[in-house]
């Protein structure tokens, strides 16, 4: 029974996520068996345009967790400037760090291997509530949420209501 | 000797730890790590990560990689060790979110941040950096180099 310290160390959050599950999102295993492969439900954050929505997204650990971060993926459709087409998320603390010789001032925004479940998907929350638009993984979304609102926001909406119907069936 | 995972209690933490770390490979776990040893004597090559994202094992290294990685390795064994001695300020190593337990050995950074040794140098040979406070590791101790 010897596990790798990067399968105890999900365990390990996956227990206390069920033991004192954090508000806005719920946290599971995509398959039981797969302590690699994780499936978390946001709830849309309050008072952003993804109020009232259910996204599921599916998060896919590496064997050198901590080491290396995850990477995530909206499953259910949603319209971000941060979240590409596939619903592949790319925000910077997922990144891994770049060459130590230059990225000193931006280290504080790339992976560490302090980062959990929890404090990434708190980041990911804050980013449905305020998108960076600086680098956008999804272009069109950007060029909405800067130029044309109303229709970012009907697209959000539609999203918000689909999110709805998958849940309820 | 070589296992700072010591099992002298089952409650849940030793056993959620199990047994014995897969990096758990030093002879020597207060000493220099294990890296060094491991690019002279290369019998089993090790990876190395000339940058965080890029895996490579010695003998794919260019020779620049192996100049950057030697310094790192020498970087890393000036950073002071030492074994858990029960001590109530410092508690948890935050990389494997585990509790210290007396005898760990222990790694401590400029910043004053500590983690197991096994935990904090995986990490440093990829990236130089204190991953609760960001501070770049190598700069803290040049400057001591410079004022020593
Ligand atoms: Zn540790
Ligand atoms: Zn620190």
């Amino acid at each position: 029974m010897s596990e790798p310290q990067s399968a105890l160390l999900l365990r390990k959050q996956l227990a206390e996520l069920n033991k004192n599950p954090v508000e806005g999102f719920s946290a599971g295993l995509i398959d039981d068996n797969d302590i690699y492969r994780w499936e978390v439900l946001i709830i849309g954050p309050p008072d952003t345009l993804y109020e009232g929505g259910f996204f599921k997204c599916h998060l896919y650990f590496p064997k050198e967790y901590p080491l290396r971060p995850p990477k995530m993926k909206f499953v259910t459709e949603i319209w971000h400037p941060n979240i590409d087409k596939n619903g592949d998320v790319c925000i910077s603390i997922l990144h891994e760090p770049g060459d130590d010789k230059f990225g000193y001032e931006k280290a504080s925004e790339r992976w560490l291997p302090v980062h959990t479940v929890e404090t990434i998907l708190i980041s990911v929350i804050s980013m449905l509530a305020d998108p960076n638009d600086e680098s956008p993984a999804n272009v069109d979304a950007a060029k909405e949420w800067r130029e044309a609102y109303t229709e970012f926001k009907r697209k959000v909406a539609r999203c918000v209501r689909k999110s709805q119907e998958q849940e309820e069936c | 000797m070589g296992n700072c995972f010591k099992r002298s209690t089952t409650d849940d933490i030793s056993l959620l730890r199990g047994t014995d770390s897969v990096r758990e490979t030093s002879s020597d776990p207060v000493g220099p790590p294990s890296y060094q040893e491991a690019l002279s004597v290369q019998s089993t090559p090790p990876l190395y990560h000339p940058s965080p994202s890029v895996t490579r094992s010695v003998t794919q290294l260019t020779e620049e990689e192996q100049i950057k990685i030697a310094k790192r390795i020498g970087l890393i064994q000036h950073l002071p060790t030492g074994k858990y001695d029960g001590c109530k300020k410092i508690r948890e190593c935050v990389i494997c979110m585990g509790e210290f337990m007396v005898g760990d050995a222990l790694r401590y950074l400029p910043c004053m941040h500590t983690y197991h040794v096994t935990c904090i140098d995986d990490w440093l040979m990829r990236s130089l950096t204190c991953p609760s406070c960001m501070e770049p590791v190598d700069a803290a101790l040049l400057t001591s180099y410079e004022t020593n």
